[in-house]
């Protein structure tokens, strides 16, 4: 009888085939075993629930009605009067003041500009603004507790040795207290949203969890005379959420931190001890 | 003589078949849950799996949630004896931009069965080009740059010998 192959190369091929068996067999029972049929994903929130944002409806914020009435054209700049002094950080490279204006509450620093004055320096209770080579002097607004609800201001020669020189545009700026509220300058925030090691060097923050649920963000500590001491925040204080957004997640606390150059206000909401409590921010 | 050929052929074969018949992409879901346990997510659009590699394609990289970096391509290979990973234009999420630099066109990682202690470093990108390696015995990290320019951003953490730019950590 004929054969169709030589009796060796088919051993040899089926030998091949055998150890394919073996080894295809081996794997199988590796990947049955230990190796997973799935991988893992991570599932982004779709469609939840959208930032909330604290919303100052004042006039000169608020968008003018379409009216086909013209107007008159007012002059720019107005009068020194409507600026009051709420609040003065005066440092050695630094001057930041905030006023009220309109009913609007504004942080400037040396150079700035509201109602057409210029902010040229500051006292211990005192701004100095100029505007049209004179110099004004606004001083500190010290609330209703005082008789008139207005800052008291003063025309000061314009060459006075007292007023401080103007010092370089230095990216910086500062949390001031207007009350119900904390001010802090845009600037501040922008320093920080760009120079991330610098958060930490003034404030520690680690994880809250519950199992391996994240409930927040503990502070650690906060670091004297630092920005992050005036927001008013305190060490052992969780933060629960930032403008409604819920802090359990890394990526919560990571799409804050992205969009914190785009928002006008801050809400956040602390538990300090048993009590929570909320902390409003305007960013100027 | 022709005993050993003979042996020298059937290890051969079975090298072969080991790792072509490996499931590549089982082993890449291992890797993906082993991740998982340092908060690593990578979700990739496409897999492709071939004789000896295993390709990503439009790889998202998330920590702890957070969206890090898309990888267009990632390319895993291996003999066994060589092993490589291999990507293709990493950019870091922007908000990063302070930190590192966004743009990287290529970085691969390599181990050798002769060193196996050691994976050898390699990029290139926005900051010029870059090696290193990371002692698995030692548990340290080393990457030396090789364009001072380039690295700017980067030297608050870096330090300096007579090579040039270098960061070192251990982990």
């Amino acid at each position: 009888m004929k054969h169709l192959f030589k009796p060796q190369v088919f051993k040899t091929f089926l030998a091949l085939l055998v150890l394919l068996l073996v080894i295809k067999t081996v794997w199988f029972v590796v990947e049955v075993l230990w190796l997973p049929a799935q991988g893992v994903d991570q599932v982004t929130k779709k469609g939840g629930k959208s930032l909330y944002y604290r919303v100052k409806l004042t006039p000169n914020k608020a968008a003018a009605p379409t009216t086909t009435v013209k107007a008159p054209v007012k002059p720019t700049g107005g009068s020194i009067k409507e600026i009051k002094l709420l609040a003065i950080y005066n440092a050695s490279d630094v001057t930041v003041v905030t006023v009220e204006h309109k009913a609007k509450t504004k942080v400037l620093s040396r150079g700035d500009e509201i109602n057409g004055f210029t902010l040229e320096g500051a006292g211990s209770n005192f701004a100095t603004f100029s505007k049209s080579a004179k110099t004004y002097k606004v001083m500190l607004y010290k609330g209703k507790t005082s008789g008139k609800n207005k800052s008291s201001f003063t025309t000061v020669p314009s060459n006075s040795p007292s007023l401080p020189k103007r010092q370089g545009n230095k990216a910086s700026g500062e949390v001031t207290d207007a009350g119900d509220h904390k001010v802090i300058d845009r600037s501040l925030l922008d320093h920080y949203a760009k120079n991330m090691d610098d958060i930490y060097k003034n404030i520690g923050i680690s994880e809250v969890k519950n199992g391996n649920t994240l409930k927040g963000f503990r502070i650690t500590f906060v670091r004297k005379d630092s920005p992050f001491a005036k927001l008013g925040v305190r060490r052992d204080d969780v933060i629960k959420s930032i403008n409604g957004q819920e802090i359990n997640s890394y990526n919560a606390a990571f799409g804050v931190y992205k969009n914190i150059q785009n928002v006008d206000n801050l809400t956040l909401v602390i538990q300090r001890g048993k009590e929570e409590m909320e902390l409003e921010y305007e960013i100027n | 003589m022709q005993m050993v050929k003979k042996i020298l052929i059937a290890l051969v074969l079975i090298w072969f078949a080991f790792i072509v018949l490996m499931p590549k992409q089982e082993i890449y879901y291992k890797l993906e849950k082993v991740l998982e346990k340092s908060e690593i997510k990578i979700n990739e659009q496409k897999i492709d799996e071939g004789l000896f590699t295993l390709t990503l394609h439009n790889a998202d990289i998330y920590v702890k949630g957070i969206k890090l970096a898309t990888v267009e391509k990632v390319n895993f290979f291996t003999l066994l004896f060589y092993s490589n990973v291999n990507l293709d234009d990493l950019v870091l999420d922007d908000s990063l931009k302070s930190m590192a630099p966004t743009d990287i066109q290529n970085a691969s990682a390599s181990h050798i069965i002769v060193n196996p202690l050691s994976v050898s470093l390699s990029a290139d990108g926005g900051f010029g080009s870059m090696d290193g390696y990371v002692k698995l015995a030692d548990k340290t990290l080393r990457v030396d740059f090789n364009d001072s320019i380039g690295v700017k951003m980067l030297q608050p953490k870096l330090k300096q010998d007579e090579k040039g730019w270098y960061y070192e950590t251990s982990f």
